[in-house]
């Protein structure tokens, strides 16, 4: 190799080096803020349905510094790279998803749209091909949700609150509908989705024990 | 959205997920699209490879290796430019940020693209070729790249190179002023081995073919050594010589592959001459 070719070498994998590195910095950063609102968003399974806004409200200002570390990304990464790093902070990412739907569904009892929790991490449609938030991202962070909320539903009763399973019943099933126009690739997104059933059939049960025992109010009294 | 289970939000969860079920679809089918092409890529440069190999050894009459060089550059021209044209053709499903995303899928016909392309510029220059020019096979008239090459495939490309060259060095021997040429391309593999060494610790995938590389360079040491230590044994004419060095080689090439992932690669239809294009 001549000494032309090697310098030109050793200058794409300096860029590359000082690159990964300066996501390494910030994506330790952006685990400690998602984990910070995973440890916050937790104790629901312990909270009384009338301390939940209280709750979600302490959550908020994390998930709003999520804003600093999206704009750092955003700035590291060069023009047309997304994919080249994106599996760097794409756990991060996931989690924060994960938990911007989670203050929503609870908040309002909807299901946060993907330009929604766009917004809500402060990413901007001008980082297109720099930073964004992938179909494949939001859609890990919403089976998380429903993960968690089929936990939620089990203990929501146990906390005397015994509207909450049949709401999250009708509401996983809508997004479980949503999932099910999906074709899907056999990977991890697929092998995610396949699992919600499980999920699904732990709330029916709960609803079932609820309804059973005439525990909840009837269901014309919902929507 | 709207808020609680309602029509209206049922409504609107479905129509995201219809619009998150193209977006995936376009996706898995152009990555199966990129495959596709990459496998053609693959194809053909694996075919270049031979017509290469077959190039430098068919002629008994020929031994200047500047001349066999240049035949051999001008056969690979019309076909690396048949593998440049598919590459141009992928150019639209990797515009912009999309070729990162597929670039995992474009990397195994990008390499072995490079192996042939390296090939075949070796043959002619003696050099090895630099990724500036590797780039520039892969750029249009106007100067723009259909892609950006990634450091990673450029360096891979060349790794497979040297596994090549064993074979190349091998099969020379035998030849009049083969072992001349064995121990140039010796050398020229020895020099980029120690460049790739220091860029290992980035690359795992180099690491490994690195050590390909190690065993396919102590093949061919051991074999120039036997040679050199057999022929000293004998006063013969050159034409007799010739054939004891064939003899050698041959037995010294039963011993053992030029690196388990080449023949793995080249597959059983690879012995020397045996092939059909």
């Amino acid at each position: 190799m001549d000494a032309e070719n090697l310098e030109k070498i050793n200058d794409l994998l300096e860029a590359d080096v000082a690159i990964k590195e300066n996501i390494k910095e910030q994506v330790t950063e952006f685990d400690r803020k998602t984990r910070a609102l995973s440890g916050v968003l937790n104790r629901i399974h312990s909270t009384r349905p009338e301390q939940i806004p209280a709750l979600l409200d302490s959550a908020l200002p994390t998930l709003e510094s999520c804003h600093e570390t999206t704009a750092a990304l955003a700035s590291i990464i060069p023009a047309n790279q997304f994919w080249k790093w994106k599996e760097m902070w794409s756990n991060s990412l996931r989690t924060a998803v994960f938990s911007a739907t989670l203050v929503e569904y609870l908040q309002r009892g909807g299901l946060l749209s993907l330009q929604q929790v766009a917004d809500a991490l402060g990413i901007k449609p001008q980082w297109q091909d720099r930073f964004a938030l992938s179909v494949e991202d939001y859609l890990h962070g919403v089976i998380t949700l429903v993960n968690e909320l089929s936990r939620l539903a089990v203990n929501s009763v146990t906390l005397g609150d015994f509207e909450q399973p049949i709401r999250i019943s009708l509401f996983v099933k809508e997004v479980f509908a949503g999932f099910a126009m999906l074709n899907l690739k056999n990977d991890l997104l697929r092998r995610r989705y396949d699992s919600l059933k499980y999920d699904i059939k732990k709330i029916e049960e709960v609803v079932y024990d609820v309804s059973l025992r005439k525990l909840a109010p009837s269901t014309k009294q919902q929507a | 959205m709207t808020s609680s289970s309602s029509p209206g939000s049922r409504d609107s969860v479905l129509r995201a997920f219809e619009s998150f079920r193209d977006d995936l679809d376009d996706h898995n089918d152009r990555r199966e699209r990129i495959i596709k092409s990459s496998r053609d890529i693959t194809n053909l440069s694996k075919k270049l490879i031979f017509l290469l190999h077959r190039t430098v050894t068919e002629d008994p009459t020929e031994f200047d290796d500047r001349v066999l060089g240049q035949r051999a550059a001008a056969r690979a021209r019309g076909k690396l430019i048949e593998i440049q044209s598919l590459f141009a053709a992928l150019r639209d499903e990797l515009v912009g940020d999309r070729f990162w995303r597929y670039q995992r899928n474009v990397s195994p016909g990008l390499q072995e693209y490079i192996e042939a392309l390296s090939f075949a510029h070796y043959l002619e220059h003696k050099t090895l070729i630099s990724y500036n020019q590797v780039q520039s096979t892969l750029t249009d008239r106007d100067g723009v790249p259909y892609f950006p090459l990634p450091l990673e495939d450029y360096l891979l490309g060349l790794a497979d190179l040297t596994g090549e060259l064993m074979r190349f060095a091998i099969a020379a021997i035998p030849r009049r002023g083969g072992r001349q040429k064995a121990s140039d391309v010796c050398g020229f593999v020895r020099a980029c081995k120690a460049d790739f060494e220091g860029l290992t610790p980035y690359f795992k995938e180099l690491r490994k073919k690195q050590s390909v590389t190690a065993q396919s360079l102590a093949k061919i040491e051991d074999a120039a050594y036997t040679v050199v230590v057999r022929t000293s044994e004998f006063d013969l004419p050159p034409e007799l010589l010739d054939d004891l060095v064939a003899q050698t080689i041959v037995r010294a090439a039963d011993h053992g592959n030029f690196g388990d992932e080449s023949r793995r690669k080249r597959g059983r239809e690879y012995e020397y001459g045996m092939e059909d294009d």
